[in-house]
């Protein structure tokens, strides 16, 4: 769990962080949003003490950041940022291990650590182990900054527009995975982006910051239904939102269970979200989706009608 | 991040404390009755009561003392203190001198000792701290020099004739004048000499990629070689040229003189010469060629108004690394009997003539500095957009 | 399979390192042998009694320059290398400016001006000439780990620290091996300038290879001059592709 109290951060007459109060629930995915220079980084890096605030506290898990070393509190905390900051002259393995080398793990239970993060992240280990970063793709060099924040498994993890370099196919995969790993490993994480469909997409909390400030923060859905100000709105895409939230919402959450009707003849997987079922709808003319399970059987229906009921509170 | 400095300039302080400590310690100068008689060394507290050098010190503890909370206005008033003390320091030692020295001794002369030369020195780099913290520009900072060099100027024509630097001036004026003359003679022919060869030499390596390779391999080489040694291999082959064919020794060519430094200079000159020329007609972006070529420019067009005026600040830049390394360079030519300044510094040291081997280095040191300035500045205004 | 792969790299490494080898070996062989070359000499100087230099044997005068230049630039590196390192860490970065304009002003002084300096304030000998040798040997060190440590992306530069790396481990992990092919590219400049600047020692009271030089331009013997100019330019040479080879191996 992480807790800002009242956080404050001046370089020289510019207050760049400006009085936040904010917590990250352990397990939780925080997303800091804004645009460029609203304090989002700052306030991330002072998590780890990369910078120091100057007023306010923050606490992990109820001890404030500054009782402890900043070397062995960096160490327990994972770091991943835009250009990876990977060594370009150690190997990937070597750059992947680099925590637990730090933590002064015993060898070969860093070599199995390392191996094990290669395999979660789709690298394979006779590939890339001894590969050097510029040999690596965008999506590679970024698997494996992401694999070596989680190297030493901290319960916390920073993450500085990690994805904000990549091309859009990439990125989008990139997100998926980080989806799926997030899924399994219930990390405490705080992610900046300057992207609200990533942060949409990913967050469990969403935080939006103007000029240093908290505009407004919770759910997606929450912000999505109940933008701010005008600011937050625009952020979130204008005319875009009812899409937006719609993409949020997945099909199985507004099927019908199948009635005596025919059954439509256009499909939905389950799990895909309620603006994909409004796009099928759209391209085919119909008002009514079956909605199929893996194996492609009927498991149920999705109609117009209903759908839009779904928009309405 | 654009924190405001609030902490001790500590730069400032050591380096103040330690001109002070040098000043008030160290021997400041000393007189001799004669050439040959070893000075006999004063600190500055020894003369002319001490008051005027504890007076000195004053103005630099109070440097010492702003340079606690550095704020731009504390930072002015440094400035101005330390050009001050510079223009000041030739002044002490006229009056040092005027009270040390018996008129009744034309052959007395004063040396400079090593508290005056560590106190320049210090105060130099004091200059150079201030300007960078005050944000000047470069010639802005040499402008900073004028209050000094007006205070030596004015010492040296009319108090400090028995300064010992000064004596061995006078001693050989017409000497030092023509050393001069044939060390600039030979610095700009090996430039100018190693421009057009450098040039001619860059159209060939454009056109073949042998010859790139080929060349560069032998500048390289060229360049490794000690400048001692690239003379000395000179010597043998010019000499023999110079016995046997009458023409080349009517015009002077012998194993020693101005033909070894001169080819041997042209030879150092041409690495970065041709180095800069390549470089800089090389790396004009593509994309301005290109599109100067879409234009419908010429060849020459394209050559004459778009690659030369931006390779030019890069020459330059050649030019001004060539002459700098020249300088030096014939102050070693010297000891082949091309002549230049250098004559001073090897004969200085033959005789043990300290003073000698000043009048010969700090004129070197001198030219070479003034070189790297004038050309600095001007590949800086010849460079689009004016200086970055 | 692992000797085999041995093999097949040292067939290569002796061919990497040929030239330094071939240099070195000439060096070599040329300060043993130069007495049997007098009947080339003689060729040189028909005239003169004396034509191999016997001041002093060319091995003692390698081995004295060697000296003087490995001692100045030893010293050269560790003063270099920790001075940089020094003012671009948190404690002396106030400095930073000051010793980085003072490392490019610095090189614009001819190294013989400096070595004629050293003699007022030092007087004659060795000691001069290595303390010459150092002081300006410094500067190209300095400039160069200066440029090799700003190299470093500060984004890498971030992580490392981010992972929780100590300062010391970001400078000895991160910054010195990135900075790496930089500082030596310095060191070779450096040492080059030094065998060159050593070579004048002579004039200064330390004898070294500068010595038949200065005595044959003294006597007017050609052949004194060629053995000693020989001798320091093979020096260089070796040095030279030494470092070109670490260089590429960097």
């Amino acid at each position: 769990m992480i807790e800002l109290f009242d956080v404050t951060k001046r370089f020289g007459d510019e207050t760049a962080v400006d009085d936040i109060t904010l917590r990250v629930e352990k397990g939780e995915l925080c997303a800091l949003v804004g645009t460029s220079g609203c304090g989002k980084s700052t306030t991330l890096r002072m998590i780890n003490r990369l910078i120091e605030h100057d007023g306010g506290e923050i606490h992990l898990d109820g001890q404030p950041v500054r009782s402890f070393d900043e070397v062995a509190l960096r160490r327990r905390i994972g770091y991943v940022i835009q250009s990876t900051g990977l060594f370009p002259h150690w190997t990937v393995a070597r750059n992947i291990g680099l925590v637990p080398r730090l933590l002064k793990w015993p060898k070969g239970k860093v070599r199995d650590r390392v191996e094990e993060l290669m395999q979660l992240l789709g690298l394979p280990v006779a590939e890339f182990a001894d590969k050097y970063p510029r040999q690596l793709s965008g999506g590679q060099a970024q698997r494996v900054g992401v694999a070596r924040a989680l190297a030493a498994d901290p319960d916390i993890l920073l993450m500085d527009e990690p994805f904000g370099a990549l091309d859009p196919i990439t990125r989008a995969t990139l997100q998926g995975e980080m989806r799926e790993l997030q899924a399994r490993l219930h990390k405490t994480v705080v992610f900046v982006t300057h992207d609200m469909d990533e942060a949409l997409a990913l967050a469990d909390k969403l935080v939006v910051m103007h000029q240093g400030r908290i505009v407004q923060q919770g759910t997606p859905i929450d912000l999505l239904r109940e933008p701010a100000n005008p600011f937050v709105e625009s952020l979130l895409g204008g005319m875009d939102r009812g899409l937006k939230e719609a993409a949020l919402i997945q099909v199985s959450e507004h099927m019908l269970p199948l009635g005596p009707r025919l059954l439509a003849s256009e499909r939905i997987p389950y799990g895909a979200s309620l603006s994909q079922a409004l796009s099928v709808m759209l391209w085919h003319r119909v008002d009514r989706l079956t909605v199929v399970d893996e194996e492609d059987i009927p498991i149920g229906e999705l109609s117009l009608r209903r759908l839009l009921g779904a928009k309405v509170p | 991040m654009g924190e405001t400095r609030q902490s001790p300039n500590w730069v400032l302080s050591s380096l103040m404390l330690a001109a002070t400590v040098a000043w008030l310690t160290l021997d400041a100068v000393s007189v001799a009755p004669n050439r040959i008689v070893p000075g006999t060394p004063y600190t500055a507290l020894e003369v002319i009561g001490g008051w005027p050098a504890l007076l000195m010190a004053v103005p630099m503890l109070a440097v010492v003392v702003l340079a606690w909370r550095p704020q731009r206005k504390g930072l002015t008033l440094s400035l101005g203190v330390v050009m001050a003390l510079l223009a000041l320091l030739p002044l002490w030692l006229s009056a040092t001198t005027a009270v040390l020295v018996d008129p009744e001794m034309p052959q007395a002369r004063v040396g400079i000792g090593s508290a005056l030369w560590l106190l320049l020195f210090l105060l130099l780099l004091v200059l150079i701290e201030l300007r960078t913290r005050l944000g000047m520009s470069r010639a802005l900072g040499w402008l900073l020099l004028v209050p000094m060099l007006l205070g030596w100027w004015l010492a040296l024509s009319l108090w400090l004739e028995p300064l010992a630097l000064l004596r061995e001036y006078h001693a050989r004026s017409d000497q030092f004048a023509s050393a001069v003359q044939q060390h600039l003679a030979l610095v700009g022919a090996a430039v100018g000499a190693s421009l057009v060869v450098a040039s001619l030499l860059v159209l060939a390596m454009r056109r073949h990629t042998g010859v790139r390779r080929v060349g560069f391999g032998v500048l390289n080489f060229l360049q490794t070689i000690p400048s001692l040694a690239l003379f000395g291999l000179l010597l043998a082959p010019l000499a023999w040229l110079g016995a046997r064919v009458d023409w080349l020794a009517a015009l002077g060519v012998s194993g020693i003189g101005w033909a070894p430094a001169f080819l041997a200079l042209l030879g150092y000159s041409l690495l970065p010469m041709v180095r800069n020329i390549f470089v800089a007609l090389e790396e004009v972006a593509p994309a301005v060629i290109e599109s100067a070529r879409g234009m419908g420019m010429a060849r020459r067009q394209v050559f004459l108004q778009v690659r030369l005026p931006l390779a030019l600040p890069v020459v330059l830049e050649g030019v001004r690394i060539t002459t700098v390394q020249a300088i030096g360079l014939t102050a070693v030519a010297a000891l082949i009997g091309a002549g230049g300044l250098g004559t001073f510094i090897f004969q200085g040291l033959g005789q043990a003539a300290m003073d000698m081997v000043l009048l010969g280095a700090l004129p070197i040191i001198g030219l070479a500095l003034i070189a790297d300035a004038l050309l600095g500045a001007l590949s800086e205004r010849l460079r689009p957009g004016g200086a970055a | 399979m692992r000797s085999a792969s041995l093999m097949a790299t040292q067939g290569p490494a002796l061919q990497r390192w040929l030239a330094p080898i071939v240099w070195l070996s000439l060096l070599l062989l040329l300060t043993l042998g130069m007495g049997q070359l007098e009947w080339l000499f003689r060729l040189l100087e028909p005239d003169l009694r004396q034509v191999i230099y016997r001041r002093a044997d060319f091995l003692t005068l390698l081995g004295q320059h060697v000296l003087v230049v490995g001692i100045a630039s030893l010293l050269a590196v560790v003063v270099g290398v920790s001075a940089a390192v020094a003012v671009t860490r948190e404690f002396g970065r106030d400095f930073l400016p000051l010793v980085s304009q003072l490392a490019s002003i610095g090189q614009t002084f001819p190294p013989v001006a400096v070595l004629a300096l050293a003699v007022p304030a030092l007087g004659f000998g060795t000691l001069p000439i290595i303390v010459a040798l150092l002081l300006y040997g410094l500067l190209p060190i300095v400039r160069n780990t200066l440029a090799g440590i700003d190299s470093v992306d500060p984004q890498v530069h971030e992580a490392a620290r981010a992972m929780g790396m100590t300062p010391w481990q970001v400078l000895r992990q991160v910054e010195l091996p990135l900075a790496a092919p930089f500082i030596l590219a310095g060191i070779r400049t450096s040492v080059t300038i030094n065998i060159a600047t050593a070579a004048l020692g002579t004039t200064v009271g330390a004898s070294n290879l500068g010595d038949p030089i200065i005595s044959g331009i003294v006597n007017g013997n050609t052949a004194y001059i060629v053995q000693g100019a020989v001798l320091i330019g093979l020096l260089a040479l070796a040095v030279d592709s030494l470092f070109e080879r670490l260089q590429r191996r960097a």
